[in-house]
C-alpha cells in the first residue's frame, strides 16, 4: 500500500462570520457585543449578528415580527458599498498566499494552496492559520477557515466551527468528520435528497460515502456521484477562479416603500431597473436576446411577461419602449405593488454591427456611440447623472420613504468633494 | 557550427569571468571526449581569437569583453521620461501602506488640535497594526472611536490629546486600540 500524504491536494473554504452584520459592528463600537441585523430596507434579516442568532432571529425574519419579539435589536439598511470594498478586500488578502482564488459569494470564497509550502515556508494548516489572522487583523471580525483534501471537505470545515473557527481536516481524518455530519448537510445535498437518502437507511454523510459505487451510480445522477468521490477524498469540483464576466442573464429588481398603484411611478420604478440592468450589460460589453419584466404585488405574488427580441440590445430605450408597450398586460390598476423587477436574457458578446434586413445596423451604431457617451459621463460625474425621462420618478425620490427610507449612514456622512452617488472607494469607520 | 559554439565559449566567460578548462568545454559543448574540444580551441588559437598561457590554460582575448558592433544607427538622444516615470508613486502608495487594513475616519472635535489635525479632516488609519508609544491611535473609549496620542510609560497605557483642554486617558480595562493613524488629509477645493 502506498503512502498517501494528508493533503494530495490542499484547498481551503473561508467564511466570513455574519459577513454584513460585522462589517457594521467592526466599524462602529455602538454595535458590538449588541444584537444587530441588516436588511432594514427590504424590510427582513438578511444577516444576523451572532448576538441576535442567539435570540432566535434567523434569516429572512420580518422586521416587524423582530420588533415585536426581540424589541432590543439594532436593525440597519444594508451598506451594500461598504459590504462590498470589504469583500474585495477579503479576496485581495487571500490572493496573497495564491492566485487560485474563487470568489464564491461575497463572504465566501476558496483557494487552491497546493504547493505553496515551499514558495511561503509555511505548511499547509499553518497557511490556513496565517490568512485567518491577517483577514481577521485587516477586516475587524473573523472568520471561519477549512482546510481540506477539495472543495467539498474544505466546505465542511469552514462549518465545522462557527464563528472564528480553523478546521484542519488532512485525508485520513475525513471519515471522523463525515460520521458526525447529518446527510442534509453535505454541500450540494437539498432535503428531497436527504430524504431518499434516508430511505435507504443513509443518515449521515460517512453512510453515504461508503456506500458502494454501484449503488450510487445506479441510485442518483452525476452532481451527487460526485459529491460521493468528493467525501471519499478525491479532487473532482474545480476551483473557478476567473473572475465572473460571463453574465447568461442580468437581473435587476428593486422593492419600494410605501407601495404604490400609481402607474407611472411603478413604471418609472421598472424603466430605472431596465437601465440599470443595461449598464450593467454594457460594462460586460454584452447584449441581450431578450427580455422579461415582474412586478411584486404587496401579498408578494408576481405578474409579468417574457419577451423575444429580434435583435441583441442594451440599448435601455429599446426595453423601454416595449415595457410600455405591454405594461398593461402585468400592471393591473386597483393592484398595489411594492417592487418591479427586469431580467436580461440569453446575453451574448455584443459585437454589434450584425446587419438585419431593414438597415437598423447604422442606427444602432449611433445609439452605441451614444450610450458610450452616456456611460462616461456617469462614469466621470456618478451613476444616474443622466437617465431617461422615464425613470424620472424612480429618481425623483429615495426608494423607500419612511422608516424604511433610512439611508446608510456613509451615504450621508461624507467628505468635501463626495457625492450621494460618488464616494472614496475606501471603507469608513462611524459611529454616530 | 563552430560559430555557435565559439558564441557558448563567449557566453561562458561572461558569465564566469574567466575561460573554460577542457572539461568544461566538454560539457559545455555536450561532446563525448576531450580531442574535439582541442581541435577547436586549436582552431580559434590560429585564428588568434583566443590565446594560450604557459601552463596551456585558455586566454581571452579583446573580442570575449565587447559586444561587437554590427554598424551604426542615428539616433536623438534618449529620452529618460519613460525610465525616471517608473520611480514615482501615485498618492494612494504615498498615503496607504497597508492598503486591505486601511479605512477613512472623519476627525471630530479639537483634541488633537496641537498636532495639526483638525475637525473635518480625513484621517486613514491602518487597522491590526501594533501601536508604539507617540503614534496617534484611534481607540475605542465608551463606545466612540476616539483620536488620541498613545503612550506608553513603565509598562502603562493611557492616551493624551494633543490639546491642554483633555486630560489624560486611562482605561479602566484594557485600552483598544482599533487602528495606527497613517495619514490624514485635508481638502479645500474640488
Amino acid at each position: 500500500m502506498s503512502h498517501i500524504s494528508s493533503f494530495p491536494r490542499a484547498i481551503i473554504h473561508i467564511d466570513g462570520d455574519a459577513f454584513f452584520a460585522s462589517c457594521e459592528q467592526a466599524r462602529n463600537p455602538k454595535l458590538q457585543g449588541k444584537p444587530v441585523i441588516t436588511g432594514k430596507e427590504r424590510g427582513i434579516a438578511a444577516s444576523i449578528s451572532y448576538e441576535a442568532k442567539a435570540l432566535g432571529i434567523t434569516r429572512g425574519m420580518s422586521l416587524h415580527e423582530i420588533k415585536k419579539t426581540c424589541p432590543g435589536v439594532v436593525m440597519l439598511p444594508s451598506d451594500y458599498e461598504t459590504y462590498s470594498l470589504l469583500s474585495k478586500r477579503f479576496f485581495m488578502i487571500v490572493r496573497r498566499y495564491t492566485p487560485e482564488v474563487e470568489e464564491y459569494s461575497i463572504d465566501e470564497c476558496f483557494a487552491d494552496i497546493t504547493g505553496m509550502r515551499r514558495t511561503l515556508q509555511m505548511g499547509y494548516p499553518e497557511i490556513a492559520e496565517s490568512i485567518k489572522r491577517d483577514l481577521d487583523a485587516a477586516l475587524g471580525f473573523t472568520f471561519s477557515v477549512g482546510l481540506g483534501v477539495n472543495k467539498s471537505i474544505a466546505k465542511l470545515g469552514s462549518k465545522w466551527k462557527k464563528p472564528s473557527g480553523l478546521t484542519i481536516i488532512p485525508y485520513q481524518n475525513i471519515p471522523t468528520y463525515l460520521e458526525k455530519l447529518p446527510a442534509v448537510k453535505i454541500w450540494g445535498i437539498g432535503s428531497n435528497t436527504a430524504s431518499f437518502l434516508e430511505r435507504h437507511r443513509i443518515f449521515t454523510a460517512l453512510h453515504f460515502a461508503r456506500k458502494h459505487w454501484d449503488w450510487i451510480k445506479t441510485n442518483l445522477s452525476k452532481p451527487f456521484q460526485e459529491i460521493w468521490r468528493e467525501l471519499n477524498g478525491e479532487y473532482v469540483f474545480q476551483l473557478e477562479t476567473e473572475p465572473k464576466t460571463n453574465y447568461y442573464t442580468i437581473g435587476k429588481t428593486k422593492t419600494f416603500t410605501p407601495p404604490s398603484r400609481d402607474r407611472k411611478y411603478v413604471f418609472s420604478q421598472l424603466s430605472k431597473n431596465i437601465e440599470n440592468a443595461c449598464i450593467k450589460a454594457r460594462r460586460y460589453n454584452l447584449a441581450a436576446s431578450g427580455v422579461a419584466f415582474y412586478l411584486r404585488q404587496q401579498d408578494f405574488r408576481h405578474t409579468g411577461l417574457e419577451l423575444k427580441l429580434s435583435r441583441l440590445t442594451a440599448i435601455p430605450a429599446d426595453l423601454i419602449k416595449l415595457a410600455d408597450e405591454h405594461f398593461d398586460e402585468f400592471f393591473y390598476s386597483k393592484t398595489e405593488y411594492r417592487a418591479t423587477s427586469v431580467i436580461l436574457l440569453g446575453l451574448q458578446e455584443d459585437e454589434t454591427a450584425q446587419l438585419d434586413l431593414f438597415g437598423d445596423a447604422i442606427k444602432m451604431t449611433e445609439k452605441k456611440k451614444l450610450y458610450e457617451a452616456v456611460d462616461a459621463v456617469n462614469k466621470k460625474y456618478g451613476k444616474h447623472k443622466l437617465y431617461l425621462a422615464s425613470s424620472f420618478l424612480a429618481n425623483k425620490y429615495s426608494q423607500h420613504l419612511g422608516d424604511r427610507g433610512d439611508i446608510p449612514e456613509r451615504k450621508q456622512n461624507m467628505f468635501l468633494g463626495e457625492t450621494k452617488r460618488r464616494r472614496l472607494g475606501i471603507p469608513m469607520f462611524s459611529g454616530e | 557550427m563552430s560559430q555557435d559554439r565559439f558564441q557558448q565559449l563567449i557566453s561562458f566567460y561572461r558569465k564566469h569571468k574567466r575561460m573554460p578548462s577542457y572539461g568544461e568545454l566538454v560539457k559545455l559543448f555536450g561532446l563525448k571526449s576531450k580531442s574535439p574540444a582541442y581541435k577547436f580551441t586549436a582552431k580559434l588559437l590560429d585564428q588568434g581569437l583566443i590565446g594560450k598561457d604557459a601552463s596551456g590554460r585558455l586566454l581571452p582575448t579583446a573580442i570575449f569583453s565587447e559586444l561587437p558592433i554590427l554598424g551604426t544607427v542615428a539616433a536623438g538622444w534618449p529620452s529618460p521620461a519613460e525610465e525616471e516615470i517608473s520611480n514615482t508613486m501615485n498618492l494612494d502608495d504615498y498615503l496607504i501602506r497597508n492598503k486591505e487594513a486601511t479605512y477613512l475616519f472623519k476627525v471630530k472635535g479639537d483634541s488633537m488640535s496641537g498636532a495639526g489635525i483638525m475637525d473635518g479632516d480625513m484621517a486613514l488609519v491602518e487597522r491590526g497594526r501594533q501601536a508604539k508609544d507617540g503614534d496617534i491611535v484611534l481607540a475605542e473609549i465608551d463606545r466612540e472611536w476616539t483620536l488620541k496620542y498613545f503612550r506608553k510609560r513603565n509598562g502603562k497605557v493611557y492616551l493624551e490629546a494633543a490639546n491642554k483642554k483633555y486630560g489624560l486617558i486611562y482605561p479602566n480595562e484594557e485600552l483598544k486600540v482599533a487602528a495606527v493613524l497613517v495619514s490624514v488629509i485635508r481638502k479645500y477645493k474640488f
